[in-house]
Order: C-alpha cells, then structure tokens, then sequence
C-alpha cells in the first residue's frame, strides 16, 4: 500500500489522487454512519502527506479531514484513541481550520487544540509553525 | 461566549510560547546591520509558516515569525459604527505612544487593528512568559467590552 502512494507520488498524478480522496471519502462517511468518529479522523488524516501534490489536491483533502473533525463530539475520549503519530499532521489541521474564520469549524478546532497542546507539547505547534516544505 | 473566549485565548497563549524563540541574526544582505526579518521578509528560509488564529468572523489573530522576530496582529470585534470610532480612536492614541509600550508597532498590518512587533533584544531583556501574559491580558480587556455602552 506504501510503495503503491509512492509510485502515485513519483508520477504526479493528480487524478489518481483526487480519486483516492474519493474513496477515502466514501470510507469515512461509511465509518460516521458506524458512530466511528476516531476511525474516521484516523482515516482521512492517514496519507495525507502523500496526497498533496496541488491545489485540488489539497482542497480536497481539506474537505474530507474537515467532515472527519466536525464529526467528533467527545475530544477527550479521542485523544485516548488516536496515535502520536497523527498528533502533527492534526495540528496542522486545526491551525488550517483557524484560519477559514467560519464560527463553528473554529470552535471545534479551537478545542481539540486545547487539548492536543496538553498532550503533544508546545514541540508540536512548533514542528507545524517550521514545516514549510510540506504545507498542507 | 466566555468559553470560547478562553478557548481563544488558551491557544494564542499556546502558540506564541511555541514560537516565541528568537535569537540574534544580523542581517544577511547589508554588512553590520540587524534588522527585524519578519518585517522584511526577504529570506525565506528565515521565516516560518504564517498562523492566522480566527475567533469567528470578526475577530482575528495573526502570528508571523522568523529567527529574530515575531509579529502579532490583531483585529477586534466591533458591534457598531460607534464602538468601531471609539476603538479605532483608542488603538491610535496607543500606537502614538509606541515607544513606551517597546513592543507595540506604530502602524497596524494591513487588515487589522493593532499590531506587535516582538524582537530578540525584547526578550532578552524583558520575560517571556510577563511578554505573553501583557499581550493576552490586552486582548482579554478589548474582549471584556470595556469600551461597550451597556
């Protein structure tokens, strides 16, 4: 699965991409209908890196890990649930959703961020403040 | 209302104790001089990433830093044509009076109502954590309508 996203990545193909996101889509809308919000956000965080290659790549992402984060009611319980490794890229995440200025995505992100700086440290905020190459 | 307040000001808080790490750079493209680079904004490598931290629609905080500034710019809330005047008569006769403040700029960024301008040299002499506390304590009190009719 790994050496498929990079031979996807090495030949810049957009489509393939968007249609990946697709499909990530289809899934995660299968797991919130299964009350499976954590899944959910596991899965449209998962790749993310991979899946950036330009602009509709990025917006499209953006929606998808967007309908993941609105979906969570419970931050506490999804913290106790979702890996380190997804802390960063979350962060980048959140810092994207306090930028859009609409009211009740910046409510949302401004509580798990709360919450994520309490478990993942300043060192977090700081990795998504210095990591201009892989902007999301 | 009071919540997300905190919420807000928790995670401005957060974020400039994360990126309020500066050191002394001189400048990289005139001998002998050390100019503030997120004013500048010539080097890219010096710069990181830009965090726009919205409350809602109205409100907002810019966070921009390099290796030897930072800049924090806000915009407040007004609710109408009158506390809009008064506000903007107040930030003005506070950025008039910059130099005492050592931390204020005297023009706000394009697009916002105040802004601060954070150098190395202030926080080599001044705390860190009392620089963080003064600059969300000033948000607190434009948030707490001290200027609101009631």
């Amino acid at each position: 699965m790994m050496a498929a996203a990079e031979k996807f990545v090495e030949a810049d193909n957009a489509e393939a991409i968007i249609t990946r996101i697709e499909h990530k889509s289809r899934k995660i809308e299968s797991l919130l209908k299964q009350n499976k919000p954590v899944e959910a956000l596991k899965t449209a965080l998962e790749g993310s890196s991979h899946m950036i290659c330009d602009e509709r790549c990025k917006s499209a992402n953006w929606i998808v890990v967007h309908r993941a984060l609105m979906a969570i009611k419970d931050v506490e319980g999804m913290f106790s649930s979702l890996d380190p490794e997804y802390y960063d890229i979350l962060m980048k995440y959140l810092y994207g959703g306090l930028s859009t200025g609409d009211r009740p995505t910046c409510d949302q992100c401004l509580r798990i961020h709360e919450k994520l700086t309490e478990r993942a440290g300043l060192g977090c905020i700081l990795r998504s403040l210095a990591d201009t190459v892989n902007a999301i | 209302m009071a919540s997300t307040l905190r919420l807000y000001l928790t995670c401005i808080r957060n974020t400039l104790e994360a990126a309020m790490c500066l050191q002394n750079f001189p400048c990289q493209e005139v001998e002998r001089h050390n100019k503030p680079e997120v004013e500048l904004k010539t080097s890219p490598e010096l710069l990181l990433n830009p965090v726009l931290i919205c409350r809602n629609e109205a409100e907002k905080c810019l966070i921009e830093t390099s290796i030897n500034s930072l800049r924090i710019s806000l915009k407040v809330k007004q609710a109408d044509e009158l506390e809009n005047i008064l506000a903007k008569k107040f930030l003005r006769f506070l950025s008039m009076r910059a130099e005492a403040f050592q931390v204020l700029r005297r023009k706000p960024v394009q697009g916002y109502d105040i802004s601060f301008l954070i150098t190395n040299y202030h926080c080599e002499e001044l705390q860190k954590q009392k620089l963080i506390d003064f600059i969300v304590q000033f948000m607190e009190m434009h948030s707490l309508k001290y200027f609101r009719r009631t």
